[in-house]
This record gives structure tokens, sequence and C-alpha cells, in this order.
């Protein structure tokens, strides 16, 4: 009894305090939000695309400061801005698709860089890129809250479209689906995730969030509506346990949560490796 | 009188000492992963310099904290991600981006995790956008053995290592191991790796080991100038960058990137025969003809 009493109040101390509560919220909207999506990027080999997305968005940040606009449209800009300008060079040179990533992401986060040393700015560097998620206000969470319930009821509602294309885009053609359509759907929502997840967990995290949900859901089931659901939960109790677990060791919340996610991972993992004893018998008779 | 002044104004990062060592300092590091990158973009190996970056933090958190030479923990670091790859590939049905993505994103924030919980060892920016303008000493002296060591292998070997990658029966039939160069190649990528993140920082290695030579690959057909081309851009650039962040106060990686990246447009739009305007003007002969 004692026992319980303890977790009990181990989960409850950190919620009195009002910035932990308005950090747990973002932590499991952009938990879910991300998991979504990284089952998609799990299936379709995108994770290059998430990583670069999301560090190319920082000049767009910059940019978005200077000119008194809300962060998140100068962030999209430049995350859209990134994957486009990647596919016109890759269909204008000879160079492989992953180098012509790295180059334009790289390029676009140094730029931001040099630009964030030059400008007059009240934010911190540290907060853009590794977020700042006990930080966060309450209109900061409704606006995550604003940009990811739309875009997991859209992910939701297309989800067998959005899988089609993702395993075979020759057949999503052939059965006249919007392939195009489909395709910048995807990284619209996927840049919209990246900029929700930016007061959470920052810009260089984020990737983990987009990867980690999605390889564990992959390891559990076969079944892709089965998938999304793993991993979403997989995803939100990682979010709660790292942002609670922050709390206590005194650690960065952020890092927490990914390595709370890793470890969920390396479990599904054990649990997918467990002997089929009853089929390897049968196997061994005959 | 104005021209001495400008030269004057020029000339002002030379005078101090630990501006001069920054600009030869990066430059070399510049040089070494352009070799570097010469293979990696020829293979589709980008993602493995970006992981590599991010998997030895961990390694050089605990370095810090421990007081252990910094290059001992990352290499330790980067060979158990390595390590954790090959194991989780091995195991899963997972796509290989995906098995990478997993796990360097892990040992990085792992390695932030460490550096949260105790903030004074180590400024957690140094890590990720490197630092190199107040490099101290001994982690100059790590640099040159590192990039020493990797030159003189790479010298001897680029060849070798060549024919093992593009054309592996091939380097059988000679004699060749391409395993065991395989694994040599990863050791001094490692080792790289490391100097790059005092240099740029573990976010923007990647670019060190991979936009020279996709530069390089656009200006000539031949590997070996590929190699020579692709280590006078990333000197070049890398020792501008050190020189022009004297006037910008700060930002050395960005700038070194910023300038890398432009070099690259540049060959993109006026490479002599792989660029866009001379693609336009075959595809315009080719009309009229």
């Amino acid at each position: 009894m004692s026992i319980l009493t303890t977790m009990l109040t181990w989960i409850t101390d950190p919620l009195a305090y009002g910035f932990m509560q308005r950090g747990l919220v973002v932590a499991v909207l952009v938990g879910a939000v991300c998991a979504l999506l990284s089952c998609y990027l799990v299936l379709k080999g995108w994770s290059l695309m998430g990583d670069a997305v999301s560090h190319a968005v920082l000049p767009g940040i910059v940019i978005a400061f200077v000119l008194k606009i809300p962060l998140a449209i100068g962030a999209f800009a430049a995350g859209l801005g990134c994957a486009l300008a990647t596919g016109y060079l890759k269909q204008n040179s000879r160079i492989k698709e992953d180098a012509v990533l790295g180059i334009v992401f790289s390029g676009m986060f140094a730029l931001g860089l040099v630009m964030f040393t030059k400008i007059e700015t009240d934010q911190h560097l540290n907060h853009i890129l590794f977020g700042n998620m006990l930080g966060v206000q309450w209109p900061d969470v409704l606006e995550v809250a604003i940009i990811t319930l739309p875009t997991i009821l859209i992910v939701l509602a297309r989800r067998k479209d959005l899988l089609l294309y993702c395993f075979d885009p020759a057949h999503a053609r052939a059965i006249g689906l919007p392939v195009n359509i489909l395709h910048f759907g995807l990284l619209t929502v996927l840049a919209l995730t990246i900029v929700a997840s930016l007061k959470a967990v920052g810009i260089i995290l984020v990737i983990a969030m987009l990867i980690a949900p999605g390889a564990i859901g992959y390891l559990l089931t076969k079944r892709f509506d089965l998938m999304l659901g793993i991993a979403a939960t997989a995803a939100i109790g990682s979010s709660v346990v790292g942002t609670i677990l922050s709390f206590h060791i005194d650690a960065a919340t952020g890092p927490t949560i990914v390595v709370t996610q890793a470890a969920v991972f390396v479990m599904a993992l054990i649990w997918s490796q467990r002997p089929r004893v009853a089929i390897s018998r049968t196997a061994a008779l005959k | 009188m104005f021209m001495s002044q400008v030269l004057d104004l020029m000339l002002e990062p030379f005078a101090y000492n630990y501006m001069t060592k920054a600009i030869w300092v990066s430059a070399l590091v510049g040089a070494v992963c352009a070799f570097l990158s010469c293979y990696l973009i020829l293979k589709g190996w980008a993602l493995m310099g970006d992981a590599l970056a991010h998997s030895v933090v961990p390694g050089v958190a605990v370095a810090y904290l421990l007081g252990l030479p910094y290059a001992v923990g990352a290499f330790t670091s980067g060979i158990i991600a390595a390590l954790g790859i090959t194991f989780v590939k091995r195991l899963t049905m997972l796509r290989e981006d995906a098995v990478i993505g997993l796990v360097f994103t892990t040992f990085f924030a792992i390695g932030l995790l460490i550096v949260s919980i105790n903030p004074t060892s180590v400024n957690v920016q140094s890590i990720v956008l490197g630092n190199i303008l107040a490099i101290s000493d001994e982690d100059v002296m790590q640099v040159i053995i590192i990039a020493a060591v990797s030159l003189t292998i790479l010298g001897f070997k680029w060849k070798d290592l060549m024919l093992a990658f593009f054309d592996e029966s091939h380097a059988r039939s000679v004699g060749l191991n391409p395993w065991a160069l395989r694994v040599l190649f990863f050791v001094l990528l490692s080792a790289c790796t490391v100097a790059a993140l005092q240099t740029v920082g573990a976010v923007l290695v990647i670019a060190m080991v991979v936009t020279p030579g996709a530069t390089a690959y656009l200006l000539t057909d031949r590997f070996g100038v590929m190699i020579c081309l692709a280590m006078v851009i990333g000197a070049a650039t890398s020792a501008f960058g050190a020189y022009v962040s004297f006037f910008m106060d700060g930002a050395t990686g960005g700038l070194i990137v910023v300038f890398q990246t432009l070099v690259f447009l540049t060959a993109f739009v006026f490479a002599p025969k792989h660029g866009r305007l001379a693609a336009r003007r075959a595809s315009r002969a080719a009309v009229a003809s």
C-alpha cells in the first residue's frame, strides 16, 4: 500500500506546479502527433527527410523574428523550402538524394545560426534548439493545440491513402489517387508537426520523436491501424513519464522524453525476440 | 591611405594568436573531412556521417565529466553506436535509415541528458555548435594527430578503398579485403568526426563530410581529381569561414558551412560539364541540331 502511495505521489507531486501541468499537456499533444507521423516516415524511409526539415526551419524562425510575423509561419515556409530545394537539386544534378538533403539542410541550418548571431532578439538559441517545455505559457499551449489537433485529424482521416502512397506510389497512382497532392500533403503535415514540436523538444530532438514510436509499433504488429495505436500509446506514455522523471532527476525535459522512448523501444525489441516455442518445436518435429 | 586602412582591417585577425590557430586548424579539419566526403557521397552514406557526429556526444560529455581525453570518450561511444545499429538491424525488419536515425538520436539525447544533469562540466553549445575559437592546446594536438594519421593512411590506401567500395569483386580478386578496408574507413571517419565536432559542432559535421565531395563531383569525372578538388574546397572554405567569423563575432561553424554551401551552389549552376547552364546549353544545341 505504501509503495502505491509513494508511486502516486511521485506522479502527482510535480503536477502541483502550473509549469508542469502546461508542460505535460504540450508533451502529450506533441508526442501524439509525432507518433502518427513517425509510422509513415519509418515505412517510407523518410527518416533523413524528417531530420532535414527539422533543422532547416531555423533560418525561417530567425527571419520571422526580424519581420515580426508568427514564428510558426517562418518555420513552416523554411521547412517546405528545404524539401522543394532538395527535390529541385536532385532532379537537376547527378548527386544522390541523401547527399543533397544533407547539403541543403546543413546549409540552411548554418545560415540560420549566422543570422541569429547578427540580430537583436529576446529569444534564446538554446530554447529553439532544445525546446523549453517547462517554460511554455497557456497561449503557447493553445498554439500547439491549434496546430496539432487538425494535423492529427487529417492524418487519421487520410491514413489509408497515405499508407498506400508510402508503400506503393505506382499502385496509388494507378487507382487514381492524387499522388502529388499526397506527397506534398505528407511534407506539409511533417513541417506542421515540426513547428508544433518546436516549443516542446526543440528542432534538434524532434527527429527522435519522429522515428522511435513508429519503430516501436513496427516491431510489435504487422497491422497498420494497430501500429498507429501502439505508436501513439508508446509516445504519449513516454512523454508523460519522461516529463515527470525529468522533474525528479532535475534534467532537461526533451532529452529525458527521448531516452524514455528509447527504453520502450529496447523493451519492444526484447519482446519481439521472444522465442516462439510452439512453432520451433513443430518445426523440429518435421 | 584608405587602402592601407582596409588592409590593416583585413590583416587584423592574424594579429591574434587564437585566430591564426583557429584558421589553420579549421583548414586542416576541412581538408581531411573533404577527402572522406568523396567516398561518402558516392556510396550514399551521407546519413552515416550525420549519425556518427551525433553518436559521439554522450562520450564527449562523459569524458569531460571524468577529465578523460575528449577523443577517447567520443571514439568509445561512436563504436557502441555503430554496434547498436548493426545489432538492431540484424534483429528487426526495420529499414536501415530508421535504425540509424533511432540509434543516433537516442545517443544524442543521452548526451544532452548527461550534460543537463551536470551543467558545469561542459557547455552544451560548444558540443552542438562547435567552439574552434576557444580550442585548447591539448585539443589542437588531438586534431593534428587525427588529421596526420588519417591523411597518411588515406594517402596510401585511397586507391584500395576506391576499389573495395565501388568494385568489390575486382578488389577481392586482386587480394584486397573489402571488409577490413570498410572497417578502416569507418574508424577514420569517426576520428575525423571527432575533429570536426570541435570546429563546426555535432549538427553541422554532415556538411563537412558531404558538401565538398558533392561539389567536386559536379566538377570532374575522375576520382583522383575529385579528391584533390574536394580537399582544396574543404580547406579553403573552412579557413575562410574561421577568418570571417572574426568580423562577425562568432558563429564559426555556421560561416564555414554557409561558404561550403555557396561554393556548392556556384558549382551547381556554373560547372563546365555537369552544371545547370551547361545542361541548358547542351539541350538547346540538341534542339537546334
